[in-house]
């Protein structure tokens, strides 16, 4: 909201992948993985991996090419349409706002070795 | 300062195949605010009397209202047309992800005009516009239209409105389908999408939808999902959509059962949630951005008609494709609706003139197709029929692809006293003879017999309205009670709002959602006003187009036949009744005896310009 200025889930860093006319609805989030392809494809080294583990992109570096949102296996990676720079879920710096917004309690931010049920 | 409206309406004519965009005035936000307002004046404006439904020069409108695509919960779009199946003004609202999609891509409505030679689709990519040929999707139904477009497009993320094989035959009561299992059902919307050899609207927008004052309407949601979190009403329809509506309309002799022929059926537990949670639903979905999600999506698993994925079979479709019709197998019931909403019909008019058919049939009014027999509670003969509706197939198919208050002129005699409508629209699942303020809804609602423009039955059956008693049987009192009901949901349907949302969220934060999203100011009269604007206006519009007080009537079955069993046995809404409420509603609505607006009322609201005299 307050980084377009607007609402659309189409520019949200998560997406809703519907199947079998809507019988399935399962959310994607980015895994943050380890071996990030986003940030392997990345041709400037835009992309890094901070001290909480989060891949995050440096605005100030991306050129923009668009490589890791080809790359990205669960599309992921998109470029912003009004910079045309890659954006991606960067756990909002800790305080995903996904996670606040949703009614169902479906999402939670857990960060690794937290989960001991 | 921006606000929620994109402040432009695409027009697009099928005939020259052209488009074009128009502004949106301030005066016209003033006055109409969205969604209903807009295309009631929209429609006031541009069908003169006499334009034929199914013609060139019938809009097709779809409209957006100033919280739609916005984190308000539970909102919806609507389409406004001349309805094909009663001759008078139609909107029809559906859920899902269709309408967010329309403001995303840059409009607050989308206007279609003209009709095209060959079949086509309309594919809006933001500001990219694009008729493209549809010959080839021609004769599929509306899922498999869906996925061809979206192979076709590449996009599997493209938001689809589109019509089945019932549009494209013009069955004067098929729907328009928006993704997924939502539907602008009532009053023959998709044969009108049809008669313009228009199959499917594609759209994809990248668009954000900017409010005025974020942190205002941030809070304002933020109440607003509070009061939906605390309402009972509301997490009753999180838990079981309106499936266990099955089970009180059963209790409280509202049920039609046989052609509403009775108010009661012994096996509603069968259709009601009891019944679907059983055998069908899996999980629950939601409609774009609404926390109740009511949807109780699941599968037929087992039995003759095992394997289809069937969304929650709502009460409306479980009571008029079920107990009307004497089935309680939920699973075949799921199965009958599923059809309907592949052919793209409205499955409670389907449910409705099958239940006649089947009467008429047992009556020996009409004959039975070959090989078929038509009687209540045999599943094969209503699927048999389904499909020779919308394939307009076979003398009785093609009758009743016409509607009931047609077919039922057809077949001549004492058929008519078994069609059961309000002004052609075929009326829905609740027997208004134990709820006389449902009958008054009825006898005036804009669009026909139509249970969703005001819905008396909670108030009449819990027995008091604004603090004071009221007794569900009595005809007094009724009209102030269906009137505030319709001028407030028309105020509503300008957001556009879901009426579910309604139950929860608060007019005062309905209002403050729309103050902070567009910069005005608004309050509940506000929307109540406006809502009375709209509803004179409409009425106006209904008038010219040949309606009069001897219309605003209900079916023979309610008036002249005692209700023969539940709590209200024996009572009707007599001649009497109904005189007596019309009169009243009327004189509460400053209209005259005839039931025309008077001057005075339409120069209060702002719409002299409206009256018959001009």
């Amino acid at each position: 909201m307050d980084l377009i200025k607007g609402y659309n889930p189409r520019r949200s860093r998560l997406l809703i992948q519907l199947k079998n006319e809507n019988l399935y609805h399962l959310p994607v989030v980015c895994n943050q993985c380890e071996n990030a392809y986003c940030m392997n494809a990345c041709p400037v080294k835009a992309i890094q991996r901070n001290d909480d583990g989060i891949v995050c992109i440096d605005p100030d570096e991306c050129i923009g090419c668009g490589l890791c949102v080809q790359y990205c296996p669960i599309g992921m990676a998109a470029l912003d349409p009004d910079t045309q720079k890659a954006v991606k879920c960067e756990l909002c710096q800790g305080n995903p706002l996904c996670v606040e917004a949703c009614p169902a309690g479906a999402l939670e931010l857990i960060y690794k070795g937290e989960i001991n049920a | 300062m921006p606000d929620t409206y994109t402040n432009k309406l695409l027009v697009i004519d099928l005939s020259r195949k052209s488009f074009e965009t128009i502004p949106v005035s301030d005066l016209f936000k003033t006055d109409f605010i969205g969604g209903k307002g807009f295309g009631a004046k929209l429609l006031s404006d541009m069908v003169p009397p006499g334009t034929d439904p199914l013609g060139k020069d019938n809009p097709l409108m779809f409209m957006t209202g100033p919280l739609t695509g916005t984190m308000a919960p539970a909102m919806r779009g609507c389409v406004v047309t001349k309805s094909p199946l009663t001759g008078i003004f139609l909107d029809s609202y559906f859920g899902g992800s269709f309408s967010p999609e329309i403001k995303y891509a840059g409009f607050d409505g989308i206007i279609i005009k003209g009709q095209a030679k060959n079949p086509v689709y309309i594919w809006i990519n933001d500001d990219h516009v694009e008729i493209r040929d549809a010959r080839h999707l021609w004769g599929t139904d509306i899922l498999e239209s869906n996925r061809l477009i979206k192979n076709e497009l590449r996009d599997e993320t493209i938001k689809i409105a589109g019509i089945g094989q019932a549009g494209e035959n013009q069955v004067l009561f098929a729907l328009i389908g928006c993704e997924y299992n939502r539907q602008a059902g009532r009053g023959g919307a998709g044969a009108v999408m049809g008669s313009k050899n228009l199959k499917a609207i594609a759209i994809k927008g990248s668009k954000p939808v900017a409010v005025h004052d974020p942190k205002r309407f941030q809070a304002a949601c933020a109440k607003a999902f509070k009061e939906l979190e605390e309402s009972p009403d509301v997490e009753a329809f999180r838990v079981a959509g309106t499936a266990a509506s099955v089970d009180y309309a059963n209790e409280t002799g509202l049920l039609p059962h046989k052609n509403y022929q009775s108010g009661t059926f012994s096996k509603a537990s069968q259709l009601s949630d009891i019944g679907q949670s059983r055998h069908i639903w899996l999980g629950s979905s939601a409609c774009m951005g609404c926390p109740i999600r009511c949807s109780k999506i699941g599968a037929v698993r087992t039995g003759k008609y095992k394997g289809i994925v069937t969304d929650i079979v709502e009460y409306e479709s479980a009571a008029l494709m079920g107990a009307n019709l004497d089935i309680s197998d939920i699973r075949a019931v799921a199965h009958l609706v599923k059809l309907c909403d592949l052919y793209g019909m409205d499955s409670m008019s389907t449910g409705n003139l099958i239940g006649f058919a089947m009467e008429a049939c047992e009556k020996g009014l009409i004959k039975a197709p070959k090989g078929i027999e038509l009687t209540f509670g045999n599943v094969i003969a209503a699927e048999h029929m389904i499909h020779a509706i919308a394939g307009q197939k076979g003398k009785l198919g093609k009758l009743l692809s016409k509607g009931v208050k047609q077919a039922a002129r057809k077949i001549g005699g004492t058929a008519v006293k078994l069609a059961v409508h309000t002004k052609g629209l075929e009326s829905p699942a609740w027997g208004p003879r134990g709820v006389s303020g449902m009958g008054l809804a009825y006898m005036t609602t804009d669009r026909g017999g139509c249970h969703q423009r005001g819905f008396p039955v909670s108030y009449e059956l819990a027995g008091e309205w604004e603090g004071k008693p009221l007794d569900p049987l009595s005809s007094e009192g009724k009209a102030q009670m269906v009137i505030a009901l319709q001028n407030y949901s028309a105020g509503r349907d300008t957001l556009v709002n879901c009426d579910f949302g309604s139950y929860g969220i608060s007019a005062e934060t309905y209002a403050e959602l729309l103050s902070a999203a567009t910069g005005k100011k608004a309050d509940p009269d506000l929307i109540i006003k406006t809502g009375e604007r709209i509803w004179n206006l409409v009425r106006c519009f209904n008038l010219a187009q040949g309606l009069d007080a001897k219309k605003d009537i209900l079916p023979h079955r309610f008036v002249k036949e005692c209700l023969p069993d539940g709590p209200s046995k024996g009572h009707r809404i007599s001649e009497k009744d109904m005189d007596y409420m019309r009169q009243e509603y009327y004189q509460s609505r400053g209209w005259d005896k005839n039931g025309v607006p008077l001057d005075t009322t339409l120069n209060r609201l702002g719409i002299g310009y409206a009256g018959p005299h001009q």
